[in-house]
């Protein structure tokens, strides 16, 4: 009985796996098109809008805490941590989405235009599920116990999603408009290089 | 159109603004709303008379733009302290009746429309965040002072 539903899950692991190798062969040219411009626009949130260091720095800044609770009310404090809770929220959220869709993106489509090497795809898949399982743990800690719980948290999030952004640019780089410049001006580049 | 030149003309225009119209706006603040009232809502574009006398409309255009997102990511990265004085100066120079200013600043949000387009959501609500917590900080140091002439008056 053990040994049949052994068996039987193993049947049912291999189905799924065929499903995903069958889904994935399955890209059409328009849609694939799509999915690399939206890779790339999730890639440049990320890099130039989340993850800026001043922005990063500035949202989690202690010494605006400081000087919030050595001259303002208590009310005003309470609306001060409240907002900062909220946005360090919307931040590590955002950065958590930016990083799903990039790990979409990757297992679905990199593999077919990028040459990454298996050590590289083996590390990229490494800093998505440290990355992914760093986000939930930051986003519960800002949950509990504010925007200023785990500022080593926020350090990881953000060095690690600037790693995986470095890595994905590779995947990417043909979709920057001066590469694409470059392209058309190279005649050695004549014909699908991409 | 020659590019390299349209862009040098686009570097004289913002210098000639940074020497002239915002010549007197110490605050990034101030200058952020300035050059967000300069833009027509309806089209995204900025005007502005003087400089496009002196250059073009899309090159004054252009220069505004740049300048806007300037003002736009020094006040981001203002601490809240410094936005307060930034607010306290802002105000001194419209001249408005503290009282008035704070009722008009609270209820209508006016930095949410001075905000750059194509900036990132996040970091607009951050800063507009900002904004209504110095709001409320310069408030109470406001009531503070005017509290000040009342108890220096009152006898020993």
């Amino acid at each position: 009985m053990i040994q049949l539903t052994f068996s039987l899950l193993v049947g049912f692991a291999l189905l799924v796996i065929l499903y995903f190798f069958a889904r994935g062969g399955k890209v059409s040219a328009e849609g694939s098109a799509q999915q690399l411009r939206e890779a790339r626009q999730t890639l440049d949130s990320l890099q130039f809008g989340l993850l800026p260091g001043d922005l990063v720095h500035r949202i989690f800044a202690t010494d605006d805490l400081e000087y919030v609770r050595q001259s303002a009310q208590p009310q005003v404090q309470s609306l001060f941590l409240s907002e900062r809770k909220d946005i360090s929220l919307a931040w590590v959220r955002r950065v958590r989405g930016a990083i799903v869709e990039l790990m979409r993106f990757h297992r679905g489509h990199a593999r077919l235009y990028a040459r990454l090497s298996l050590s590289t795809e083996l590390l990229l898949a490494l800093n998505f599920a440290r990355l992914l399982t760093v986000c939930r743990l930051l986003e519960i800690a800002l949950y509990l116990r504010g925007p200023y719980a785990a500022p080593g948290m926020v350090r990881t999030v953000a060095g690690a999603a600037g790693r995986v952004c470095a890595i994905s640019e590779e995947s990417l780089v043909f979709l920057k408009a001066s590469q694409i410049n470059r392209l058309k001006n190279d005649p050695s580049h004549h014909g699908a290089s991409v | 159109m020659d590019f390299s030149a349209n862009y040098t003309n686009v570097e004289q225009a913002e210098d000639d603004l940074r020497r002239r119209s915002l010549a007197h706006m110490a605050a990034p603040l101030e200058r952020m709303i300035y050059l967000g009232s300069t833009r027509d809502y309806n089209t995204g574009l900025y005007y502005h008379d003087g400089l496009s006398s002196r250059f073009s409309e899309m090159v004054a255009c252009q220069a505004l733009a740049n300048c806007h997102r300037e003002a736009y990511q020094q006040v981001l990265q203002s601490s809240i302290e410094d936005l307060v004085q930034q607010l306290d100066s802002y105000i001194q120079s419209t001249n408005s009746a503290p009282r008035d200013f704070i009722a008009a600043w609270k209820n209508l949000q006016p930095y949410r429309v001075a905000v750059p387009a194509e900036t990132d959501p996040l970091a607009a609500e951050f800063l507009c965040s900002n904004v209504k917590i110095a709001l409320s900080i310069w408030e109470v140091h406001q009531s503070g002072r005017s509290r000040q002439p009342l108890n220096a008056s009152l006898p020993q």
